[in-house]
């Protein structure tokens, strides 16, 4: 009995030691968001900020339009969600079911994409973006997403071939076609893997930085990852101010990933991603 | 059941048909409906307070110049740069750009630059500009001017030095007389200076001298012993010399004395430009720009002209961040753009305005060297200092492939910082990389 109830104990107590390691640097950005400059500058560093400066946050909030910035980030995400959900699904359900010449070349080839560096693609991209005349909009940085991604292909690819075939064949005797069958079975039955997409595109779409700096032009069409970076001037940090705008950006992050937390877990646990 | 779900599908769509019509909207400027006028884009990097600035400045130019329709784009600092190769390459680079001062050489010998010096010569007296002469090539041909000056001088925190009671750097220091401060001003957790046998190196609160990279390190130092990285040419590294051995010793053993802050040492800081700032060091290498961090913190602190070497030469780097025009750009608006770089230069307002940031020595002389710039009521005291060194200033061996030499040399030149590598080795294998790297630009 006592060495069960050690060995949870012990279990626990490994359990807060890493909570606490992974909560530490949150929690000092927390504090140092709080800080004046001389205490953010200050050595020996202090941990708490005295007094705290709440400020620092409505004062960000006033330094730039950080309510066009979030709007744009928003526009650039959802769209960006949808978009690889819808195409990504379908790209991965014709790997997955449906049957036609060079089925596994081609997924290998869309596979093979994920191993050339963005640097490559970088200026080829630019110029296709500036002749279809979408330079200085939101379109570049969320339309890609609309046109399939090596690794949402795959990610819904594994996640459909765990379907059992059972349920395409009773599918097909009920009468329905190769896009019903991917509508009505498979998308449902695979909703913790759509969910892991979502976030995880979500998430690289909120923080994106390097296609935003090189799309986008006016300060309106700023999504929030720039906009806080345009903060920091060449000379002077402002650093607390960063760390205030940064943790503010965050909160959407939180927000979705709460909502889909359960899928998200489930997903990402299923489909061997940790 | 089924209705239910057509609606949430239907208001799925209408939510994502709202949203793409709010992303696709805006998108068409109305750049092109500019009648008569000759429309500019300007590119600039910049910060919330430079970035208001420019964009007043901006439009002073249009309201003094009806013809010209001026659009900006910017981008924080490092972001802009990466912005902006992307751009060369696909043809659609701004008409003028502000770059920094050690990439107009990069510009302009891989062709995006447009060579300025018949307008220089035709419409500036460049006895009237600091930096302006930094901005030319080795055959005298100018392909920049100068939007603001950076150039380093000693900066030293006064307190320390009345606390450790030392008197204050002066003109006439050598590198060996800072050194000698450097050891009475660096302190250990108990207060003891490097002098104390007792010091402990290991566990040092309070360094003589923040050492940071090549315009805050050791360029001024490896120039003033005589040395540099490559001849006149810009093409032949230089590195293996007597002058930069005597030079990289000194440095080392400051660092080895833990008197200096090596590049390990830097890394514990918030940024390795905060030692002093953060009231870690007794005096820097810095350049003007450093005055706004120093004067955020509260410093009580002042400069003067750095350190002579053992032969009495002074070196003071210089970046003249300068206006560049894109070589690829129509007739019109490089004429259009050279309107706005003379505005820039010669309006004395314009450099008012700009001098009054405080973040970098303004271009003109005459209001250089007016109260505005140099009793501005905040510290540093001396600023004649950033003045008075550009006598003895000098680029820091940029050329198209600053970058690239700059990468190989640190390398090197770090170990020896360091102790892992002999000073004579280090400098040898970065004279072999840097000379790898110039070869495969200038020999194709």
């Amino acid at each position: 009995m006592n060495y069960f109830r050690l060995k949870k104990a012990a279990g626990y107590a490994v359990i807060l030691v890493s909570s606490l390691v992974m909560l530490l640097p949150f929690a000092t950005a927390v504090f140092n968001s709080l800080k004046t400059y001389q205490q953010y500058t200050a050595v020996p560093s202090t941990w708490l900020p005295d007094p705290a400066q709440w400020s620092n946050y409505a004062e960000v909030w006033n330094m730039a339009d950080f309510g066009t910035y979030t709007l744009n980030s928003l526009i650039v995400a959802i769209l960006s969600v949808i978009g690889a959900i819808l195409s990504n699904s379908m790209i991965a359900y014709a790997f997955a079911r449906l049957e036609f010449p060079l089925k596994n070349t081609l997924f290998l080839i869309v596979l093979g994409t994920m191993m050339i560096p963005a640097v490559v693609t970088m200026i080829p991209q630019f110029i296709i973006f500036k002749e279809l005349n979408m330079l200085d909009t939101l379109m570049p940085l969320w339309i890609i997403e609309w046109l399939g991604q090596p690794f949402g292909i795959f990610l819904l690819r594994q996640a459909f071939l765990s379907v059992p075939t059972a349920y395409e064949d009773a599918a097909k005797l009920d009468g329905c076609n190769p896009f019903q069958i991917y509508w009505r079975v498979f998308l449902p039955m695979c909703k913790p893997a759509l969910a892991t997409l979502a976030i995880f595109t979500f998430m690289t779409k909120w923080n994106e930085i390097l296609l935003p700096v090189l799309y986008l032009t006016s300060k309106e069409k700023y999504t929030l990852p720039i906009g806080i970076l345009a903060l920091q001037g060449q000379w002077t940090g402002n650093e607390q101010y960063l760390v205030a705008a940064a943790l503010m950006s965050l909160l959407p992050i939180l927000i979705v990933f709460l909502l889909g937390e359960k899928y998200f877990v489930h997903g990402a646990g299923s489909s061997g991603l940790k | 059941m089924r209705k239910h779900r057509i609606v949430t599908w239907l208001a799925a769509v209408g939510l994502s048909g709202a949203l793409l019509v709010s992303g696709c909207s805006g998108s068409r400027d109305a750049a092109g409906n500019t009648g008569e006028k000759v429309s500019l884009k300007l590119g600039y990097y910049s910060s919330g307070s430079s970035d208001a600035k420019m964009q007043e400045l901006v439009k002073r130019f249009m309201d003094k110049h009806p013809g010209i329709e001026v659009t900006t784009e910017s981008a924080p600092y490092g972001k802009f740069f990466q912005k902006l190769d992307t751009q060369i390459a696909a043809g659609s680079a701004p008409d003028v750009w502000l770059s920094d001062g050690v990439y107009v050489a990069k510009f302009a010998e891989r062709g995006a630059a447009k060579d300025l010096t018949d307008w220089v010569s035709k419409d500036l007296n460049t006895d009237d500009y600091y930096g302006l002469e930094f901005n030319k090539d080795a055959n005298g041909r100018y392909w920049g001017v100068p939007q603001g000056v950076q150039i380093a001088v000693l900066f030293y925190n006064k307190e320390m030095f009345d606390k450790a009671g030392q008197p204050y750097p002066n003109e006439n220091w050598t590198w060996d007389d800072l050194k000698q401060a450097a050891e009475v001003l660096t302190l250990d957790s108990s207060g003891r200076n490097a002098r104390d046998p007792a010091f402990d190196g290991k566990a040092v609160n309070q360094f003589g001298l923040a050492f940071f990279s090549i315009t805050e390190g050791w360029m001024s130092v490896f120039k003033s012993y005589g040395g540099g990285v490559l001849d006149e040419t810009m093409q032949k590294s230089v590195i293996q010399s007597p002058e930069n051995k005597r030079a990289l010793e000194w440095i080392v053993d400051g660092m080895k004395r833990n008197l200096f802050t090596d590049p390990s040492d830097l890394k514990s800081f918030k940024s390795p430009v905060a030692p002093f700032p953060s009231r870690q060091a007794a005096m820097r290498i810095g350049i003007y720009a450093r005055v706004l961090a120093a004067n955020e913190a509260g410093l009580n602190y002042d400069v003067t002209l750095l350190p002579k070497g053992p032969d009495g030469k002074r070196f003071a780097p210089i970046i003249a961040n300068s206006w560049v025009i894109n070589s690829k750009t129509s007739d019109a608006k490089a004429q259009a753009a050279w309107e706005w770089i003379k505005y820039w230069v010669t309006d004395d307002e314009v450099q008012k305005e700009w001098a009054r940031l405080g973040e970098a020595v303004p271009v003109k002389k005459s209001v250089a060297n007016s109260p505005l710039f140099l009793e501005t009521g905040t510290p540093p005291q001396n600023k004649q200092a950033f003045l008075d060194s550009f006598a003895f200033a000098g680029r820091l061996d940029d050329n198209a492939v600053w970058e690239e030499w700059l990468s190989k040399f640190n390398d090197s030149i770090n170990r020896a910082f360091l102790g892992e590598m002999p000073v004579e080795e280090a400098l040898a294998k970065a004279d072999r990389d840097v000379q790898q790297v110039l070869d495969a630009f200038y020999q194709k």
